[in-house]
């Protein structure tokens, strides 16, 4: 175990235990996670690679309380996440964490400030306070300019920043990204891990990011190796 | 206030579809408004005609509403002098007319035919009638104690081939069994409108018909109330104070009145049903279109915190937008109509039995109105409800790929 494993251990903001998710094809179940375990400390982002089809996306769902295991515990900000319902579920994502997509999954009907205010909307708080935070995320992700514009109205690359201030305006202790630069150039790509990854360090949220891109998870604390649900690990420095 | 916005912007989204929608629940709105405006002109028309016609609360001796009477006023009313001036004074009654409805043989020398006669208060009852009985030539008979003066139906006085100023025989059985005859002055020729009553109609002074059945009772005693509001009230009154009495409103009397509520409440109600498909129909369309393609929208939504009660709301906000968005367009439609119709003066083809038809006319009713828009807001949001809900609790996975 290298010191940054053991910082993690730690500090783990977040820790899932022997995760197992199989899925029924036809007759047959198809096993999708056979028992992976993860911790991520405050601050700390671990990519996610491995082949297609090696349950990546499938370990992102249940680490980002979206989907629910068949065996194995979960733990969020040192909260047992298990024998929660649908609801105390939806209120733990509303409190701890923030979705990055591949696709953006922007509001289209809300302009970019609004898609960044509303996890701060769900979340009740005052006006003053939503209209604060909103204006200092787009200021530190180079939105200001643009954030009476439509997300039609933006770049691929503006639009997955938007995503990342939606994410953290919250400042979550987990940010849920799965393949977050896959339908951007390799340019574009570099900047929004950069900008994703120093803003999670700033704010204190552990990163989950499933990824086939090198270049991406070069830039990641650590990187973990899934293949065929299993994690065949390789930490790298 | 975000809510409704956000709401209100997913209205827009799809400007076509939702305009679609708000367009026919303003038809299905303006319609039902329409209609129960129409049927409200209706039922006041006939409430006030009806009251005109009979007064508010009619009394009569016991039996006196029977029309089984062997003799003229049998069962008439004795001491109507004396019961008219108390009611007079009470003060929610405008007037009192006493009544007798007799009938008998009219002559003008060379042939004669049956009539069918009013004797009233010249004094009060011409004034009271008002409208209703139009003066097609002469003026109102008044009191006279030498040769009574009448007014009789224009078909009437078409089949006795008799003018304004012309003298006719009166032909009646008296209280006693015996036949008695008076000669009588035209002094007015009217049209009620009804031919089966301008062919037979005689209306006389009162007292002049009393010498004639050689009685002094009355037929029946008719109050006007000032307030039409207060006929149950006032009916309740006379029931307590003279049991004796048979007590009548003008409810009671209208049976045409009522066969047209009857019937157009029954039509206007299932004209509104069908409405409330229609409407809850084109909203459930439009909506659960709108949750389909934003299944995708939910699942973001949801995983990024809102509760499945939540995205409901947010569809329940944008059903009642539409809805109320198209209830104030149907609202203004009908409203529109409502003043149009005053100036336009289009008539009503006459009703079964009568010869003059009526204006087309609206009631505004402000209950209606509102009642209108609770409706169509409630159903609206019934329907976004309805087609969204399943949606909302979809598993968050499977709505994230939805493509
Ligand atoms: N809803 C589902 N029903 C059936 N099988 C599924 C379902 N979701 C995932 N699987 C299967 O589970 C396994 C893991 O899928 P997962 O999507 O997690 O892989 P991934 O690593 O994200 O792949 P990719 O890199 O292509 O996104 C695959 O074999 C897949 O076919
Ligand atoms: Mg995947």
């Amino acid at each position: 175990m290298n010191a940054s494993t053991m910082l993690a251990e730690r500090t783990a903001t977040v820790r899932l235990t022997d995760l197992k998710k199989r899925y029924r094809v036809g007759d047959d179940w198809a096993e999708a996670l056979k028992g992976v375990s993860l911790t991520a400390a405050a601050g700390e982002m671990v990519a996610l690679t491995g082949p297609s089809g090696s349950g990546k996306s499938t370990l992102l769902n249940l680490a980002g309380l979206i989907d629910t295991p068949d065996a194995g515990t979960r733990e969020i900000a040192g909260k047992p996440v298990d024998g929660l319902d649908d609801a105390g579920l939806t209120v733990l994502r509303r409190e701890r964490v923030g979705f990055i997509f591949q696709g953006f999954n922007l509001v289209p009907v809300m302009n970019v400030a609004d898609n960044v205010e509303y996890p701060l909307l769900l979340l009740g708080r005052p006006a003053a306070e939503r209209r604060q935070k909103v204006a200092e995320i787009l200021e530190r992700t180079g939105l200001a300019a643009f954030a009476n514009r439509l997300p039609d109205a933006l770049s691929g690359g503006q639009r997955q920043r938007v995503a990342i201030a939606r994410a953290l305006v919250k400042s979550p202790s987990l940010v849920i990204a799965d393949e977050p630069t896959a339908n951007l150039d390799s340019h574009t790509a570099q900047q929004i891990v950069d900008l994703l990854r120093e803003l999670s360090h700033e704010r204190g949220a552990a990163v989950v990011v499933a990824t086939h891109d090198e270049r991406m998870s070069a830039h990641c604390d650590r990187v973990l190796r899934l293949a065929d649900g299993e994690l065949i690990s390789g930490e790298r420095q | 206030m975000k809510w409704i916005l956000f709401a209100w912007k997913n209205v827009m989204r799809n400007k076509r579809r939702s305009l679609t929608a708000m367009l026919i629940t303003a038809m299905g709105t303006a319609a039902v408004l329409i209609g129960g405006g129409f049927a409200l002109f209706t039922y006041e028309s006939l409430e006030e005609m009806t009251a005109r016609d009979s007064g508010h609360v009619v009394l009569a001796a016991a039996r006196g509403f029977d029309n089984d009477e062997d003799v003229p006023l049998q069962h008439g009313l004795a001491g109507a002098a004396a019961l008219a001036a108390h009611y007079a004074a009470q003060p929610g009654v405008r007037a009192v007319a006493p009544r007798i409805q007799f009938s008998g043989l009219i002559s003008n020398g060379d042939k004669s035919t049956v009539f069918v006669g009013s004797g009233v208060d010249p004094a009060v009852d011409f004034r009271l009638r008002g409208p209703q009985l139009e003066f097609v030539a002469g003026e109102a008979p008044g009191a006279s104690d030498a040769v009574p003066e009448v007014a009789i139906g224009n078909e009437l006085a078409g089949l006795m081939k008799v003018k304004v100023g012309a003298s006719l025989t009166l032909l009646a059985t008296t209280t006693e069994g015996n036949l008695n005859a008076v000669d009588v002055i035209v002094r007015g020729i009217v049209k009620t409108g009804v031919p089966d009553i301008d062919r037979r109609l005689v209306m006389t002074d009162i007292r002049a018909v009393q010498r004639l059945l050689l009685s002094d009772k009355v037929g029946s005693l008719a109050l006007y109330l000032k307030d039409t509001a207060q006929t149950e009230a006032m009916a309740a009154q006379v029931k307590a104070a003279r049991p004796e009495l048979a007590v009548r409103t003008w409810r009671d009397l209208a049976v045409f009145y009522q066969a047209v509520r009857a019937l157009y409440n029954r039509i206007f109600g299932i004209l509104g049903l069908i409405m409330v498909v229609i409407v809850a129909f084109a909203m459930s369309n439009t909506l659960g279109m709108a949750v389909v393609e934003r299944t995708r929208e939910i699942g973001t939504l949801r995983a990024i915190g809102t509760q499945p009660g939540e995205v409901v709301r947010n569809f329940v906000l944008e059903g009642a937008a539409i809805g109320a968005a198209g209830a104030a367009l149907g609202m203004l439609l009908a409203g529109g109509a409502t003043v149009a119709l005053l100036f336009a003066g289009i008539d009503m083809p006459p009703p079964p039995g009568r010869s003059v038809g009526y204006p087309l006319l609206l009631s505004f009713s402000a209950p209606l109105y509102l009642g209108a828009m609770l409706v169509v807001v409630a159903l609206a949001a019934t329907a976004a409800w309805f087609v969204s809900r399943r949606a909302a609790h979809k598993p968050i996975t499977e709505a994230l790929s939805h493509v």
